[in-house]
């Protein structure tokens, strides 16, 4: 094995480039796929190879690097690796960037594309083109990328390379005979992407102007040395001790260190064009700094940022609320709040604030990149935090232009102010990528309109799969679309969705009643035309969630106090047992205490109780 | 717990010697249990089987041994039970033995009932007489229902027209007090029919003079055959409606008659309340005896090991104490909690200063006091100028979630 060298500060003075280790040929590349084809596994691989790691090592998947993420096979965080490697005599310098696998992530993923100018495309040579496949595909020939299509394991009987590829060039044009068969498993065909990666991709591009300009593709909290940057250098150079200034939030810092992870971190002075890097300057919190951001340096600064800055944009909403034990105690406000506060320090992307709601008490309304992103919020919570958590029903940002012209955001439907004051509501649209199997087309189409889907286009993989696009709203697939749509396809489907835009739409609020009085965690928005579905099946769910009590309980669901579904909880008749226990007196109180324990955490709200899991039954739009 | 063989407390086999030997032990009640019947009713879940070997005598042998060993923790009894099963399948030498060792262990100078569980088909003239001679003076006869139809729903074997021959029996041998059971809510039945049956009991009040009434909801049991059909589709439960339908018809017509509900399901002339049962609802002390039979004294509560076979063989091979499968030890918010339980289900209720003195503080915040209030003012529970918190009358529907509700609302137990 050869020695592994650690990666000093580079030196384009010297000689040709590639010419020497101090004045390698620059690739920046991702490694793009569906979840689970491989991108991980393909990672440690391409780092064993070039004796960045040894063997043991790369039986651990070192670039997902938190415990989340590789129990779940998904990297949420980039990061950026540079490894040396010699080819055909020249030395090359290979900075690969993990991005996260999922859309919910798609700026942290279009971001992380710009830091690069190629990327390798991974197929799974037994599940062929996926959704994400696709989407992340876009995103990469729409920043340009040069791509390398790899189909990996072909070590497994079921691969299919040959199909695998045809598929990669039907459906994103890139030729068949340009693929590389790979195991990521066995290292076979290793030698050969390394060889293409040299020389297909491209070398950094020329700088524009003289003045530094490094891109933040990502960065992460360490609990020893603070916020981590990861940075592209497009212009300029960056020396520890400079003081930098982010253009997009303005803030101003001093370098204290500047360094590579090869994967081990490697301290440089300096960082030049071409290279990416990480950056330390005491910055305390990751909300500080924004992904997508030009850093540049505070006393020569850049005229014009880099591209393609964006605030996060949270695009799905739900309630986190203490969860309360059997007993009544569980844990407090406080406890969450402190978790909360936790994890903002390492995801920025997530936004919380305080609310109260009468059902549920004192919680936080928490905003996220979409469905997944809330999924493992919620799981860190739990886990990371320590609390344990009531989550409601999610739903969606809607934007209301008001009468007098002013554009709000709407993240609650509680806060929907009097429709005489709306002008338009409107509601979030995606575009929805499908990969499905040809036999169940069908009835894909059938739950797709019933979602208010409108079709775009449909494209035959293979005999057997098609790739659809739909146009619909978010509000419609947050909650069980996805499941809906792994059951018809007997878990064979995969999705993807993209915000498009705001449509206006017929939309009403629909608020619910029980006993006569206004619940609002129960309010929901809706199309008119589905409204009266929805309620009546919300009024259904409840009926079947809440006990039935002594007396009647009515349940309405209003628009704008016009009644459109009504529905009613019977009263219980009797609850005595009119048995003859002797004296078996310890199994009778056995039974009773059972009655007690049975009930659910309970909120009342008049008279009546209400479990806390019928405030999730609001978005579940299933009969 | 082993349901077999019994638990063990600090790897000594447990049995009732933990409860009843002390000085301060006073009980002056006793149940026996007879394990025995001809034939097993469906929606049983009595410990009781088929005896095809007849051990009948081995098991009256083995309960003579028991109740010598238990007797010195008796006080002078006021009452005793042998229930079942069904004690008068026990043949009547047996029968004989049997109060004999009562006779001889216990002081029943004071005794002021004595009651045997019978079965219509099995009360004969010559085990009635037998009975008297010992000293029984209350028979409880299951008659269940007077419709052949919903006996055989129940798979209960006996021709209605016997329960009248056996009241009969009874009567004449010179048993003064006699209570008939009954059963309503059975599959198919109406509430015509249940109001029928109803009539049938009261109709025997002239001739065999019975003072006492039970009258139980039909309960599907966890493991009975009942239940076994009704989770097979084979039974249809009768609707809510009907059954509540049936409980009030059955309140109100005993109640016209002149039988008082002094329990949920019990209904007596004033003065023929069953003083054994009341003695378990009151939360008084009782020795037991046979298998499967529970026992209160001293704030423990157990119950023998059910299996015949080993109820016979610990009581052989330990001095005459049988194993037992439960045993809770004194707790002081249990018992508070089983008050509750049991005193809610009776006319008297219970004594409010009593349960304060029981329950430690009880001042306005005070969660159990709460939930009373709660149910004082929903028109559940009233409290009776005599300080007694009982049942109002819209409460006795709910007795169980009103129970449920007062003993969630006391703190948990350690
Ligand atoms: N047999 C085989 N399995 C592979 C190969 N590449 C990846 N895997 C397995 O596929 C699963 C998903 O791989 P991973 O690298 O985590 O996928 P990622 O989600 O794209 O990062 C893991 O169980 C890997 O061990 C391969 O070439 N051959
Ligand atoms: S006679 Fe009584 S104890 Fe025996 S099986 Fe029937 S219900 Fe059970
Ligand atoms: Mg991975």
């Amino acid at each position: 094995m050869a020695e592994i060298k650690p990666i000093l500060a580079l030196d384009p003075t010297l000689g040709e480039e590639g010419s020497c280790p101090e004045n390698p040929v620059i690739r920046n590349f991702s490694i793009i796929a569906h979840i689970d084809h491989g991108k991980s596994t393909l990672s440690d691989r391409l780092l064993q190879s070039t004796n960045a790691i040894t063997e043991r090592e790369a039986r651990e998947q070192i670039l997902d690097s938190m415990d989340l993420e590789r129990e779940r096979g998904i990297t949420i965080k980039a990061s950026a690796v540079s490894v040396r490697h010699v080819h055909n005599g020249k030395h090359y310098l290979l900075n690969f960037i993990d991005t996260p696998g999922h859309v919910d992530f798609s700026y942290e993923v279009s971001r992380a594309l710009t830091a690069c100018e190629g990327a390798v495309l991974v197929v799974d040579s037994t599940q062929g083109v996926e959704a994400q496949t696709v989407a992340n595909t876009y995103l990469a020939v729409n920043n340009n990328l040069e791509i390398i299509t790899v189909i990996n394991k072909i070590d497994l009987p079921a691969a299919e390379p040959d199909e695998r590829a045809m598929e990669v060039e039907q459906v994103l044009g890139f030729p068949a005979e340009e693929a590389i068969f790979v195991s990521a498993k066995s290292g076979q065909g290793i030698p050969e992407l390394l060889e293409r990666i040299c020389e297909v991709l491209p070398s950094p591009r020329e700088q524009q102007t003289k003045r530094t300009r490094a891109l933040i593709f990502d960065s992460h909290y360490d609990d020893y040395r603070g916020v981590v940057v990861y940075i592209r250098m497009f212009d300029g150079k960056l020396s520890v001790g400079d003081k930098v200034r982010m253009m997009g939030t303005g803030r101003t810092y001093t370098v204290t260190e500047l360094g590579k992870y090869t994967p081990k971190p490697q301290k440089v002075t300096t960082l030049g064009p071409g290279e990416t890097g990480y950056l330390i300057a005491n910055i305390k919190a990751l909300a500080d700094v924004r992904v997508g951001d030009t850093i540049t340096q505070e006393l020569e600064p850049a005229e014009k940022a880099l591209p393609g800055y964006e605030e996060p944009r949270q695009m799905v909403f739900c309630d986190f609320y203490p969860a309360t034990t059997e007993d009544g105690k569980g844990q407090n406000f406080e406890d969450l709040r402190e978790a909360m506060e936790k994890l903002a320090l390492n995801d920025a992307s997530f936004t919380y604030h305080a609310v109260h709601s009468e059902a549920l008490g004192f919680g936080f309304r928490c905003g996220f990149l979409g469905l997944l992103h809330m999924d493992i919020i919620q799981e860190r919570l739990e886990r990371e935090g320590g609390v344990e958590v009531v989550q409601t029903a999610p739903n969606v940002t809607y934007e209301l232009l008001k009468r007098d012209k002013e554009l709000v955001e709407i993240s609650n439907p509680a806060d929907l102010p009097d429709p005489s004051l709306w002008l338009e509501l409107r509601e979030p649209i995606v575009r929805v990528e499908l990969m499905i199997n040809t036999d169940s087309v069908g009835d894909i189409m059938a739950l797709c309109l019933s979602r208010r889907g409108e079709f775009k286009s449909q494209q035959a993989v293979s005999e057997m799969r098609q790739f659809m696009t739909w146009e619909m709203p978010l509000a419609e697939i947050i909650y069980d679309f996805y499941d809906k749509l792994k059951s018809i396809t007997r878990g064979y489907a995969t999705m993807d969705y993209e915000i498009i835009g705001f449509r206006k739409e017929n939309l009403s609020k629909v608020d619910i009643l029980i006993n006569g009085e206004i619940v609002e965690a129960l309010s929901f928005i809706s199309h008119r035309d589905t409204a009266d579905k929805r309620g009546r099946a919300l009024l259904n769910k409840l009926k079947k969630q809440i006990d039935r009590h002594q007396f009647e309980i009515p349940l309405q669901a209003i628009i704008g106090g016009k009644i459109i579904a009504r529905e009613s909880i019977k009263g219980v008749r009797k609850n005595v047992t009119a048995k003859c226990y002797g004296g078996d007196v310890s199994r009778k109180r056995k039974l009773l205490e059972k009655q007690k324990k049975g009930k659910k955490k309970m909120k009342s709200i008049g008279s009546v109780n209400i479990p806390q899991e019928a405030f999730m039954a609001v978005l579940d739009t299933s009969e | 717990m082993n349901q077999t063989t019994g638990i063990t407390v600090g790897g000594q086999r447990a049995d009732a010697r933990i409860a009843l030997t002390s000085p301060d032990v006073d009980a002056r009640s006793l149940y026996v249990h007879v394990p025995f019947c001809f034939h097993k009713c469906h929606y049983c879940d009595f410990y009781s089987f088929v005896d095809s070997r007849d051990r009948q005598a081995e098991f009256v042998q083995a309960l003579e041994v028991e109740l010598k060993a238990m007797s010195p923790a008796a006080g002078r009894l006021q009452t005793i039970f042998v229930g079942g099963g069904t004690p008068s399948l026990l043949r009547p030498e047996l029968w004989r033995r049997l109060l004999q060792t009562l006779g001889d262990r216990f002081d029943l100078s004071q005794l002021a009932e004595f009651t045997v569980e019978c079965n219509p088909e099995t009360v004969t003239r010559e085990l009635a007489e037998v009975l008297r001679e010992g000293g029984v003076t209350r028979a409880s006869v299951g008659a269940q229902s007077f419709d052949a139809r919903h006996l055989k729903t129940l798979e209960r074997w006996h021709d209605p027209a016997n329960v009248e021959r056996s009241l009969e029996f009874l009567r004449d041998a010179g048993i003064a007090r006699r209570s008939v059971d009954l059963i309503f809510g059975i599959p198919g039945q109406t509430l015509a029919e249940w109001e029928a049956d109803l009539d049938t009991a009261l109709g025997l009040l002239d001739g065999e003079g019975i003072e006492h009434v039970s009258a139980y909801a039909l309960t599907y049991e966890q493991g009975t055959a009942m239940t076994k059909k009704l989770e097979l589709g084979r039974l249809d439960a009768i609707d809510e409606d009907t059954e509540v339908g049936m409980q009030l018809l059955t309140w109100s017509k005993l109640a016209e008659r002149g039988f008082g509900r002094y329990e949920v399901s019990n209904f007596a002339r004033a003065g023929a309340e069953c003083l054994h049962n009341l003695a378990y609802w009151r939360q008084e002390q009782w020795l037991a005896a046979g298998p499967s039979a529970s026992g209160h004294a001293r704030g423990f509560r157990w119950k023998n090991v059910p299996r015949l076979t080993d109820w016979m063989e610990s009581v052989r091979t330990s001095d005459g104490w049988s194993s037992v499968v439960d045993l809770e030890t004194p707790n002081a918010p249990r018992a508070l909690a089983e008050r509750i339980m049991t005193g809610l289900r009776l006319r008297e209720g219970l004594d409010l200063n009593a349960l304060q003195e029981q329950a430690g503080t009880f001042g306005a915040g005070d969660p159990l006091r709460r939930e009373i209030d709660r149910f004082v003012q929903s028109g559940d529970l009233e409290i009776a100028a005599d300080a007694r918190l009982r049942l109002a009358e819209r409460g006795w529907l709910f007795a169980d979630g009103i129970a449920a509700a007062l003993m969630g609302s006391l703190s948990p137990r350690p």
